[in-house]
């Protein structure tokens, strides 16, 4: 067992007293709300929405654009914390090899930005 | 110790049974939601096991940004997913077959566990103790696989291109201001000055229709005329007062 | 860090990104033309390259540059020059298709070949294979308003994806049980006592991963579906370029790492190519689309190609290799012709479209008329060589199997082979084809050129071959 985990207790009590919250409010929801469902309160008010209805619907194509470009930069900054943590030992070669990672992606960044894969409208 | 066999086996017993939540969830919504929990319980062995780069990566990765593109791509179809079900009862003895041959040959390789006597000398880790993942990490992947480093970045760059080629298009739906087109217009160009006498009349002063607002001086714009349906040519020089 | 040995990569690399900057600032209508220009300066600056640059391990023992990825790296740059000579008026005829990021796509698949066939770890072949399939899965979804296009491109990413899975789970278990990645270690580990059953599974994984980007028999299943819905000019270089990259990472991995294995894996990649040839003689005869033909010759010719890799002897290594350079010549030429298919703006693609281009346009159809002979093996011309030199090898390791249902295959491939000159010339002809673009002609010539007097470098061509698999087999 190495000692590392023993500094993860706080982040297991964490989320251990997270769930029971979360368990705890929908527990309480259950027993303590009265419930009297019919039919009127579940059909749609006047003109609004459907009160239960499949949330599914068709996105538009540019918003899946914009996750795939956060994931592009989300890999590009999972790659910074381990050169930030051992920069010290890794030299001035481990510095220029980072800074050519990000030059390229930079080059990639400015292809987006002119082509105007940004812009939302 | 003894704590670090317990959450292994409560981390796998959740990511076991999450991962075949996965598969069986009738709501393609409940399927994502359930891999975001096989994420959690994997980033928890990853912990177990000592690795916790990985587990962090895990999270921030797969839980932050490639669980979310997945909930958007099940929203973004919007297709009836019990009629791609259907196949299920049909597919399911020769998925069950393959699934089988490849356990099986999990076993073989377990029961043939016979590893090159060079194997654990070369499986040293680089690193002493006392030095965290994420640093050994860090201290062969810019240096001694700086190679490998670039290239992934080029792998990353042509995902960029490629996302944006096959998803992008230039299209402008609403009317957007361009600051520099206003900056340029002087007023030479669009404002013309007409004395129209009393009581003549509109028609008289030869006054139709303002002129278009022109991307550039000079321009020649075709509209059709109101009157006779028939493209006129309105000249762009200015009319002098 | 003896980094001046990937100096070609470097360069293309660089030229790519330097190309996409001046596509993303150059005025739109003309941004197509002057990428696809400046990619092929930057394709031959890297030829020059790859030709002047040292010899030797380079990273830290990640990557080589030696004879044999000096030959196939050469073979790698002339399809993608080739394959952008092609695009250039075709993509322009096509909606959507004149985008100027095409040529930069093709450029970064060919630093990640580059980069494939130089590897001597796993990681560098994992990392470039992955960098040549990611630009080719979008390219052959490249015309996004086309469904056919869209539908190849996710077929290809999909079907790719799982045998990129393969191939790191096979990867994976030889890591596992081999304590090593670079592919030297490997071997050293496999050196010594009998090999553990894992190691074999693992290896078996990594065969059918990288059999799947080859599209050999039972891995095949994909290409005539994509080749049929992508883009003419993106098929004639998935036909092209890929496939040889691919395959000299196989004959690389087969005969370096794996090398000692020779006996587990000899019968495995004979039933691939035994599998290979049979489909690549008997599905042809029942295609009515000539894209679809092509794939499925093609398979054929993989078939061909890895009866050397099943020698496993240098002269097996050698004789793959000539192969690869024939069939290079011969797949882009043919493309060059079906893209020249074309009628009031449209391109045309049923076999039988063909009929009377005799009479129609002569010089295109005696091309085609080589080109197609040369596949079915017809001396002197430059695909009977290819046979040749595989069936010798074949014989003088004892595969005779092989070797006789090589000939056989040749023969039946032989009747639709025919069959597509007999349409050229006999058929009744139909209406002419627009009139070809320079580009085309001018690949049509040169690959045609290059199968008919392959006869004249023969020699030289078998030498540089036999010192690249010397270089492989050290």
């Amino acid at each position: 067992m190495q000692p590392l985990l023993s500094q993860y207790w706080p982040i297991l009590i964490f989320g251990a007293i997270a769930g029971g919250i979360a368990v705890a409010m929908m527990l309480g929801a259950l027993f303590a709300a009265r419930q009297k469902p019919y039919a009127e309160k579940l059909s749609a008010y006047e003109c609004g929405f459907e009160p239960f209805d499949d949330a599914r619907r068709r996105f538009d194509v540019r918003f899946y654009l914009v996750c795939l470009l956060f994931i592009i930069f989300d890999l590009e900054v999972a790659f910074l914390f381990p050169w930030a943590v051992s920069l010290s030992h890794i030299g001035l070669f481990g510095f220029f090899s980072m800074l050519t990672f990000l030059a390229e992606l930079t080059v990639g960044y400015v292809y987006a930005w002119r082509r105007g894969a940004l812009d939302w409208e | 110790m003894i704590f670090a066999h317990i959450f292994f086996y409560v981390f796998a017993i959740i990511l076991v049974a999450s991962a075949v939540m996965v598969v069986t969830a009738r709501n393609p919504v409940h399927s994502v939601l359930f891999l975001i929990l096989c994420f959690f319980n994997a980033a928890g062995l990853f912990l177990i096991a000592g690795a916790e780069f990985l587990a962090f990566i895990l999270l921030i990765v797969y839980v932050g940004a490639v669980a979310v593109l997945f909930l958007f791509v099940v929203m973004m179809l919007d297709i009836d997913f019990s009629e791609l079900r259907a196949g299920v009862q049909r597919y399911a003895p020769i998925g069950g077959v393959i699934g089988a041959i490849l356990f099986l040959e999990l076993v073989l390789v377990l029961g043939g566990w016979k590893v090159s006597p060079l194997a654990a000398g070369l499986r040293l880790t680089p690193m002493g103790y006392g030095i965290s993942n994420t640093d050994a990490i860090g201290r062969v992947l810019y240096t001694q696989y700086a190679f490998l480093f670039e290239t992934a970045s080029l792998v990353l760059m042509v995902a960029m291109i490629g996302a944006i080629v096959l998803t992008h298009r230039d299209r402008r739906r609403s009317k957007s201001q361009v600051i520099a087109q206003q900056n340029a217009r002087n007023p030479a160009d669009t404002l013309a000055m007409i004395d129209v006498a009393v009581g003549a009349g509109v028609k008289a002063a030869d006054i139709r229709r303002p002129d278009p607002a022109l991307e550039r001086p000079g321009e020649v714009v075709v509209l059709p005329d109101e009157e006779t349906h028939e493209p006129v040519l309105v000249a762009p020089e200015p009319r002098s007062h | 860090m003896n980094w001046i040995v990937a100096l070609p990569e470097i360069v293309l690399a660089l030229s790519g990104m330097a190309v996409l900057i001046a596509g993303v600032f150059a005025p739109r209508p003309g941004a197509f033309q002057l990428t696809s220009m400046l990619a092929l300066g930057a394709l031959l600056v890297t030829a020059g390259l790859v030709v002047i640059a040292p010899a030797g391990v380079g990273y830290g023992g990640l990557y080589v540059a030696d004879a044999f990825s000096r030959f196939v790296q050469l073979l790698i740059l002339a399809g993608a020059a080739l394959a952008i000579i092609l695009s250039l008026d075709f993509n322009r005829q096509e909606a959507e298709l004149a985008r100027f990021e095409f040529p930069v796509l093709i450029l970064f698949a060919a630093v990640g070949m580059m980069i494939m066939v130089g590897a001597t770890n796993f990681m560098t072949l994992y990392l470039g294979l992955e960098l040549q399939s990611l630009a080719l899965y979008v390219v052959a979804a490249f015309a996004r308003d086309s469904l056919r296009s869209s539908e190849a491109g996710l077929k290809y990413f999909v079907l790719g994806s799982l045998a990129s899975g393969l191939l790191l789970y096979g990867i994976s278990l030889t890591y596992g049980f081999s304590g090593s990645m670079s592919f030297a270690q490997v071997a050293r580990a496999l050196l010594s006592g009998t090999p553990s059953v894992g190691l074999v599974i693992g290896m078996v994984f990594v065969i059918s991963g990288l059999v799947f980007k080859v599209a050999a028999a039972p891995f095949h299943m994909w290409s005539p579906d994509v080749y049929e819905g992508a883009p003419t000019s993106v098929t004639a270089l998935l036909g092209s370029a890929p496939k040889v990259a691919a395959l000299a990472l196989l004959l690389r991995v087969m005969m370096g790492p794996y090398g000692h294995l020779l006996s587990q894996w000899q019968l495995l990649i004979e039933i691939i190519s035994i599998a290979s040839l049979v489909v690549g003689a008997l599905a042809p005869i029942l295609q009515t689309s000539i894209k679809r033909l092509m794939a499925y010759s093609s398979i054929g010719h993989v078939g061909y190609a890895l009866m050397g890799l099943a020698a496993g002897t240098q002269s097996g290594t050698t004789a793959t290799l000539i192969y690869l350079a024939t069939y290079l010549f011969m797949t882009l030429g043919s493309f060059g012709v079906i893209i020249a298919m074309r009628r009031q703006g449209r391109s045309v693609e049923t076999i039988s479209d063909l009929a009377g281009l005799g009479r129609n346009d002569a010089g295109l159809a005696l091309a085609m008329t080589i080109f197609m002979l040369s596949m079915a093996g017809v001396p002197p011309l430059s695909g009977f060589f290819g046979k040749l030199y595989v069936f010798l090898a074949a014989v003088q390791s004892g595969l005779w199997t092989l070797a006789v249902i090589g000939v056989i295959a040749s023969v039946v491939g032989a009747y639709y082979y025919l069959r597509i000159v007999k349409i050229m010339y006999f058929d009744a002809p139909v209406r002419a084809f627009d009139r070809r673009s320079p580009s085309l002609s001018f690949v049509v010539a040169a690959s045609g050129i290059v199968t008919v007097f392959f006869i004249i470098v023969a020699g030289p061509v078998t030498a540089a071959a036999q010192a690249a698999a010397l270089a492989l087999l050290g």
